[in-house]
């Protein structure tokens, strides 16, 4: 080998823990997460900035559950045509659930990642909590 | 063929479903051929396109409730479970919109389980909304797939409506061939409809009533909500639209797909730790004497700084009266503290004397220790932000220490003492105070505070909204005092009118009600002092007067959010309180109440601006919402705050006003021994509110001093009826003359835009 590489280097780092934000159910089955600033990542991050982050996500899930023009509208179309159109067309949930993807994905490059943590998408836990994966903080070249 | 890896074949779970698809479009079919050529014929082409449509639209429901994702939960990954999985209660109970509901572990899926949710043993698989498991069509009834599954029902409930009709005419029709093929099917066709018409209406119709009243299946046959509320529900109407206008619901099971690559590596950033380190500062009492005692002596040349400016003098007269006093009293750090306060930080916005200004955001932290506890900062984040706001540029250093103990002080005592504003804010108040009130004996009202370290909250919102009126963080002690003091002023009034025993402790000074209230000579002697400065006020009333005399310095704009919405409640209610009880009153101690940023002469102004109250008063306004509350709210608030907010300490102890404050001890000194750093907040409001502080009343006289300074104080009390001056907590200040009630009053905008009058 030319040249050796650190496993440290090379490797992602470690992932210290996960913490789980949960749903708040207090305004029934709507989707909404706890804005609550986990004690875990007080020494990672800002609390504004977290619940910033969750306070938006909220917003886009209460956007996607609406019962609006929109839902009547794609609920109308869908009986019509035999639901046949849910083969072309995708719903207006799922629009939604590509922009928050899209919000995720964002806020992990800008703010997250930088800080060491991960954010999941809550779609792939079925809605029931944000997971936030907080990475090891190792310093480059402090030796393990 | 398994189904899946590990599942057996079992024939058996599709019988049923077999069986109603058979029948269903084994009989429509029979009956589009066989029946309905003739209706055509004979009745209209309609039929047949009724029937079709209906049948095509049966079939599509039945469809999508039979294959769709009803919503099925995924299993939880072993990240999530591994805590709860072995110590877990098998129930949790989570609150929604009022009502408790128990949400329970699944031991398959690793989850609990959300409210509405259920495991389904057929299906192996929680889902979401859990209405039943139809055999019918295989498959579990949930959130996506219910309002399909409904449909399927209603509209099979029309079609074997409409077949069976139509069946019946061509029978009925076609009586004398009853052996002919076409009738004979027609008549089968009729009975297989007839026989599931019952059990399929049945259903109908039980989940026409269910989807009314917003139940599923589930909560209905296990008597969930038999007897009591359903939490789900959004009334029928509501709950109709739900089922069948809702968004789709999204599948959870998803392939597993690509997650979008985020780089991380370290280093990480890491949030900024400064402000929980200058918390810590702050708690600190040691500090406060350490600062305390190098500072003296920039205080005194703070003081000379301020007797150069027109509205010095007065002040620095104050100053140094309330230093004597202080000095007499357990003041005498404080006194030097104040001094220190004063003249050490220097702050650009301030006079010499307000050198210090604290952080309001600080405040709220000190506050709740008392002095030389060390904050912890239960809030952690909040206190952070509180100390942020103003501590920043200045408070990591010693100023901010002198505020806790200022903050605490007085701003303890604000609240709780004024017994008209305080006692309406029992959280804010009782944090405040308890802590204070170690440090200084609490009395009677001041009492009320309870010793709660985290009342920072509250009290930060007293203050935030009053007392910062200077964004940098400097708490103008002054205002701090002053809203105090009014309150408590007013209540000294009272006292001194008519009540032996000052029940009123601003909650802002209530160390310095306390004293004022034990000797009422003090006060006497305040209100003369006071007098000067606000003649109409009439002596009685001198403790308010000393209170508005000195605005406190606090200013509000630095408070966060909470605090100042809690400054102002406080202040509103005291407002309230203190339009009652003096009513009839001068409006002196109303001037008071409005914390403004006063960065100097708050003494004066304090008296002044007060006492002017009633211009100031109604105009909580001028600063941020929660000052504009109520005065009487910042007042009380932004003594309280004021003690916490260093920063506000500080400046009260530039402001001259101060010095008395911390030499009216009884008070301060009560307040606790953190204030006497800041203690010169709370000793100036002690001055300011007692008449026992001298001080101010040389301040009175300073009024037009304050003026010019920016005097952040507490308007909290809203002693008097009147509007009071409006404080305004941005701080600039506008001399203005404002017909006080007592007519003298001149009312000045001080720079945390606070407007106190002054009667001068």
């Amino acid at each position: 080998m030319a040249e050796t590489h650190s496993l440290q280097d090379l490797q992602q780092p470690a992932v210290s823990s996960k913490v789980f934000v949960q749903r708040d159910y207090s305004s029934g089955t709507i989707c909404k997460f706890q804005t609550k600033f986990p004690s875990e990542l007080e020494s990672r991050m800002d609390k504004q900035q977290f619940e910033e982050t969750m306070q938006t996500l909220n917003n886009l899930y209460a956007e996607a559950e609406k019962l609006g023009g929109k839902s009547y509208l794609e609920g109308c179309l869908a009986c019509l045509t035999a639901y046949t159109i849910f083969l072309c067309m995708e719903t207006h949930y799922e629009k939604v659930l590509k922009k928050i993807a899209k919000y995720i994905k964002d806020q992990n490059e800008k703010i997250y990642a930088p800080r060491g943590l991960l954010l999941t998408d809550p779609i792939e836990r079925g809605l029931r909590v944000v997971e936030i994966t907080i990475f090891e903080d190792r310093n480059i070249g402090s030796g393990r | 063929m398994p189904n899946s890896a590990g599942k057996r074949f079992k024939p058996t779970k599709y019988i049923p479903v077999s069986t109603a698809a058979t029948l269903l479009v084994g009989s429509t079919t029979l009956f589009f051929v066989f029946t309905c050529p003739w209706l055509m014929k004979v009745i209209s082409p309609a039929v047949p396109l009724y029937n079709g449509l209906v049948f095509l639209f049966v079939l599509a429901n039945f469809s999508m409730a039979t294959f769709m994702d009803p919503g099925i939960y995924p299993r939880a990954d072993e990240d999530e479970d591994k805590d709860d999985d072995f110590r877990a209660p098998l129930y949790k109970n989570v609150e929604i919109k009022g009502i408790q509901v128990r949400m329970k572990w699944c031991a398959t899926c690793h989850f609990y389980r959300p409210p509405r949710c259920s495991h389904c043993s057929v299906c192996d698989n929680c889902v979401e909304d859990f209405d039943h498991h139809c055999p019918w069509v295989n498959n579990c009834i949930g959130r996506r797939n219910y309002r399909y599954f409904f449909l399927f029902l209603l509209s099979l409930s029309v079609h074997m409506v409409g077949v069976f009709s139509f069946g019946l005419i061509f029978v009925l029709h076609h009586r004398e061939k009853l052996g002919g093929l076409h009738t004979t099917v027609t008549m089968v066709v009729m009975c297989i409809a007839g026989l599931f018409f019952i059990p399929v209406m049945g259903l109908t119709g039980f989940h026409m009533v269910l989807v009314a009243r917003g139940r599923t299946t589930n909560e209905q046959v296990t008597g969930k909500f038999r007897g009591g509320v359903n939490p789900f529900t959004k009334g029928c109407c509501g709950n109709v639209e739900y089922v069948l206008c809702s968004p789709l619901a999204p599948r959870y099971v998803l392939d597993p797909r690509k997650r979008p690559h985020v780089k991380i590596q370290p280093p990480f950033i890491r949030p900024d730790l400064s402000d929980q380190q200058i918390t810590i500062k702050v708690s600190d009492n040691g500090m406060h004497s350490t600062i305390t005692n190098s500072k003296s002596k920039s205080s005194i040349d703070g003081l000379d700084g301020k007797e150069t400016q027109p509205p010095l003098p007065p002040k620095a007269d104050r100053y140094n009266q309330l230093k004597g006093q202080l000095t007499s009293s357990e003041g005498t750090t404080c006194t030097k503290r104040q001094q220190s306060s004063l003249s050490g930080k220097t702050h650009p916005s301030t006079p010499a004397m307000y050198r210090f200004k604290p952080s309001f955001g600080t405040m709220p932290k000190v506050h709740y220790h008392t002095a030389g506890e060390k904050i912890v900062m239960p809030d952690g984040r909040k206190n952070s932000a509180i100390l942020e706001e103003g501590v920043r540029s200045d408070y990591r250093s010693e100023p901010n220490l002198d505020l806790p103990e200022y903050a605490n002080a007085p701003l303890h005592r604000t609240f709780q003492s004024s017994p008209h504003q305080l006692d309406a804010d029992p959280t804010n108040s009782r944090t405040l105070s308890l802590k204070q009130g170690h440090h200084r004996p609490e009395k009677g009202q001041l009492q009320v505070l309870p010793p709660q370290t985290v009342a920072s909250t509250a009290y930060k919102g007293v203050f935030s909204p009053n007392t910062l009126s200077n964004r940098n963080g400097s708490l103008s002690y002054d205002s701090l005092l002053n809203p105090s003091i009014s309150p408590a002023s007013a209540n000294e009034c009272m006292a001194h009118r008519g009540m032996p025993s000052m029940g009123f402790h601003s909650p802002y000074l209530p160390t310095k009600m306390c004293h004022i209230r034990e000797s009422e000579i003090h006060r006497q002697q305040v209100a003369q002092t006071y007098s000067p400065v606000m003649p109409p006020r009439g002596l009685g009333r001198q403790s308010p007067h000393l209170r508005d005399r000195e605005p406190s310095p606090v200013r509000y704009d630095n408070l966060s959010q909470t605090i100042m919405a809690s400054i102002q409640e406080r202040k509103e209610k005291e407002e309230r309180e203190k339009r009652q009880m003096l009513h009839g009153r001068s409006q002196t101690h109303i001037y008071v109440q409005d914390s403004g940023v006063f960065d100097a002469g708050y003494g004066p102004p304090a008296n002044a601006s007060f006492l002017d109250g009633p211009r100031g008063h109604g105009s909580r306004g001028p600063t941020p919402p929660a000052y504009g509350g109520s005065r009487d709210n910042l007042m009380g608030v932004g003594l309280a705050n004021y003690g916490q907010r260093t920063p506000v300490l500080r400046h009260a102890g530039t402001t001259l006003g101060r010095a008395p404050r911390t030499s009216s001890t009884s008070l301060h000194t009560d307040h606790s021994s953190s204030n006497s750093s800041q203690g010169r907040a709370p000793s100036h409001e002690g001055s300011y509110r007692s008449p026992t502080h001298k001080p101010r009343s040389p301040a009175m006289p300073r009024s037009p001093s304050y003026s010019h300074q920016k005097l952040s104080y507490i308007s909290a009390h809203d002693r008097t009826d009147s509007p009071r001056e409006t404080m305004k907590v941005n701080g600039q200040m506008d001399c203005h003359l404002s017909p006080s009630r007592h007519g003298n009053v001149k009312k000045v905008t001080g720079v945390g835009g606070t407007t106190y009058e002054i009667s001068v």
